[in-house]
């Protein structure tokens, strides 16, 4: 149980992380429109209504002995948890990257122009104005990106395999338990899943609050 | 400060005029007065004089965009300390502060942006553009949407930087009030320009009709030259012949008399009027009276309808009240002449 949980907690960890590592980039790179932009946005939101069963298969098969990935690195990540991280990162990407994309585009141009104007070049403009305003939105895109692949259960079956001890986590494990009708251990598994989620998305929601409330306004005169 | 610019995007747009002290650029929304702006901060592309070809970072200049654009997550004495990236630690803050002492924000310097009022907000701006020690400032309607209170420091505090700065300030507004103030007016609209000169003279003689209706002459009179007795032109008027200042235009051709509604007044009946003021009245009643805070704004209708606005207190002397028979007077000094063919030209703008 410890185990698996464990395994869980890593795997979101890890795909926030690679969230994090790509996606403020995409977001920033999407901040203004250009041709081609919706149907590129498009493909990184399509994970929000795919089936987990379908972007799994395709993973496997992308990631299988005999597959594109093997055959050019000679790497297969089907059934490991390299290739889990992979999954649960793809099928979380909607999530991050819609918190990434709002936090970028509620990013006020005027203050970066203002900030030129104020003899500031390109690295203080970056340090100084752009990421103290659109943090808190990249930290809150990547908490909520961990606490769904925290609870990732349909790409991580595909592409894992529910290998105990080596790709079983604990939405698998809990399935597993049910499945053989252990359903005091399952409700032990499921209650810490319970409370890890609420204290995710109340640790989120929580931020962007503060957020809001120490960089809503940059002087307007708003009707009260 | 001679400036000479030309814009080709996001509209076209040619001007060539003197910036000193305090300069309005006044033009309706969309004549270019933004862009103009932005270009001279180096924002956008654009050849000319001064500053073309430099980035933004490096001309001597302050640009307050229209919402002043505040840090929003630096208190007020930390964005003016944006500015003076060439001091550090306990000098950079003294400096910063004493900004906005001389702004009189000396009791904001921990709040944040969404803590203060418009006023408060635009004046940290100011403070902040000027502690770079620029020699041009740029505001963007740095008065728009505030109450009159707040408005008015901020007019003293471009009054400020301007007289005790020795900066000088182009400042684009469609305001008219903060457009009188100016010691330089430039008129501007859908990328031309319309006018310019010392503020006092552009703003008692505007140049066109299309100027005149951006000043505050918001009635208008047409009428027909019907002769010229110098050095007043006669017009015929539904009300009779009323005389303006102005040269000769041959009899017949069509004009339109503009007249501020603060310059339209109320004859007072127990006072002589002079000779030249008694031929330009007019009988009629007052129709409406309204309150709008220190003025009071009435409708006047007689050959034809006419806005007036007083000031409160010469109201509670008069004691206006709705459907009373009045006279007014239009002083030849108040009233403008335009020709219409003028006015043709301009609508097919």
């Amino acid at each position: 149980m410890i185990e698996v949980l464990l395994r869980s907690l890593l795997l979101a960890a890890a795909s926030a992380g690679l969230l994090l590592l790509v996606g403020p980039l995409l977001a920033y790179l999407n901040r203004r429109p250009y041709p081609g932009r919706t149907l590129v946005e498009s493909l990184l939101l399509t994970p929000l209504a795919l089936p987990p069963t379908v972007l799994g298969f395709y993973l496997l098969l992308l990631l299988s002995p005999g597959g594109p990935i093997a055959r050019i690195s000679g790497l297969s990540l089907a059934f490991t948890f390299p290739g889990m991280v992979l999954g649960a990162s793809v099928f979380s990407l909607p999530f991050a990257y819609t918190a990434y994309r709002e936090a970028f585009r509620a990013l006020d141009e005027d203050l970066l122009e203002t900030a030129r104007t104020l003899g500031a070049g390109r690295f203080r403009r970056v340090r100084e104005v752009m990421l103290p305003l659109v943090w808190p939105g990249i930290v809150s895109g990547t908490l909520l990106a961990f606490a769904h692949a925290l609870g990732e259960f349909g790409v991580v079956l595909m592409v894992g395999g529910n290998i105990p001890g080596k790709t079983q986590v604990a939405s698998t494990y809990i399935y597993d338990l049910v499945e053989g009708l252990e359903f005091s251990a399952a409700h032990r598994a499921s209650i810490v899943m319970l409370a890890l989620a609420f204290a995710f998305v109340y640790l989120t929601r929580a931020l962007e609050e503060r957020w809001r409330s120490t960089t809503g306004s940059t002087g307007h005169s708003r009707s009260r | 400060m001679e400036i000479h610019y030309r814009i080709h995007r996001p509209l076209p747009l040619a001007v060539a005029f003197r910036v000193e002290g305090f300069t309005a650029l006044l033009g309706p929304s969309g004549a270019g007065k933004t862009t103009l702006l932005k270009a001279l901060a180096g924002l956008l592309p654009a050849e000319g004089t001064p500053y073309a070809g430099l980035p933004p970072e490096k001309r001597p200049i302050g640009y307050l965009p229209q919402n002043a654009a505040l840090f929003p997550h630096l208190t007020a004495w930390q964005n003016v300390a944006f500015a003076l990236p060439q001091l550090r630690g306990a000098d950079r803050e003294r400096v910063a502060r004493a900004w906005l002492q001389r702004f009189g924000l000396a009791h904001r310097a921990e709040h944040r942006p969404r803590e203060l009022s418009g006023g408060e907000a635009r004046r940290v701006a100011l403070a902040r553009a000027l502690a770079r020690n620029p020699e041009l400032l740029l505001l963007d309607e740095p008065t728009a949407g505030l109450d009159r209170p707040n408005r008015d420091q901020v007019l003293r505090a471009i009054l400020y930087a301007v007289e005790e700065h020795g900066v000088h300030a182009l400042v684009a507004t469609h305001d008219p009030e903060l457009a009188h103030a100016a010691d330089r007016l430039v008129v501007l609209d859908a990328g031309r320009m319309l006018q310019a000169g010392p503020g006092d003279e552009v703003y008692r003689r505007p140049a066109t009709l299309r100027v005149a209706r951006l000043l505050g002459f918001e009635n208008l009179i047409p009428g027909a030259v019907a002769g010229y007795r110098p050095p007043h032109v006669e017009v015929a008027t539904k009300a009779g012949i009323l005389r303006v200042p102005g040269n000769p235009l041959p009899p017949g051709t069509r004009v339109v008399l503009a007249v501020r509604p603060e310059e339209v007044l109320i004859v007072r009946e127990d006072r002589p009027l002079k000779p030249l003021d008694a031929g330009n009245t007019i009988a009629g009643r007052i129709r409406r009276l309204r309150r709008m805070g220190p003025v009071v704004e009435a409708e006047f209708e007689g050959a034809f309808r006419l806005v007036l606005r007083l000031p409160r207190h010469v109201q509670d002397r008069l004691e206006l009240r709705p459907g009373e028979p009045r006279r007014i007077v239009l002083k030849p000094r108040y009233l403008q002449l335009f020709s219409e063919e003028e006015e043709a030209s301009f609508s097919s703008d």
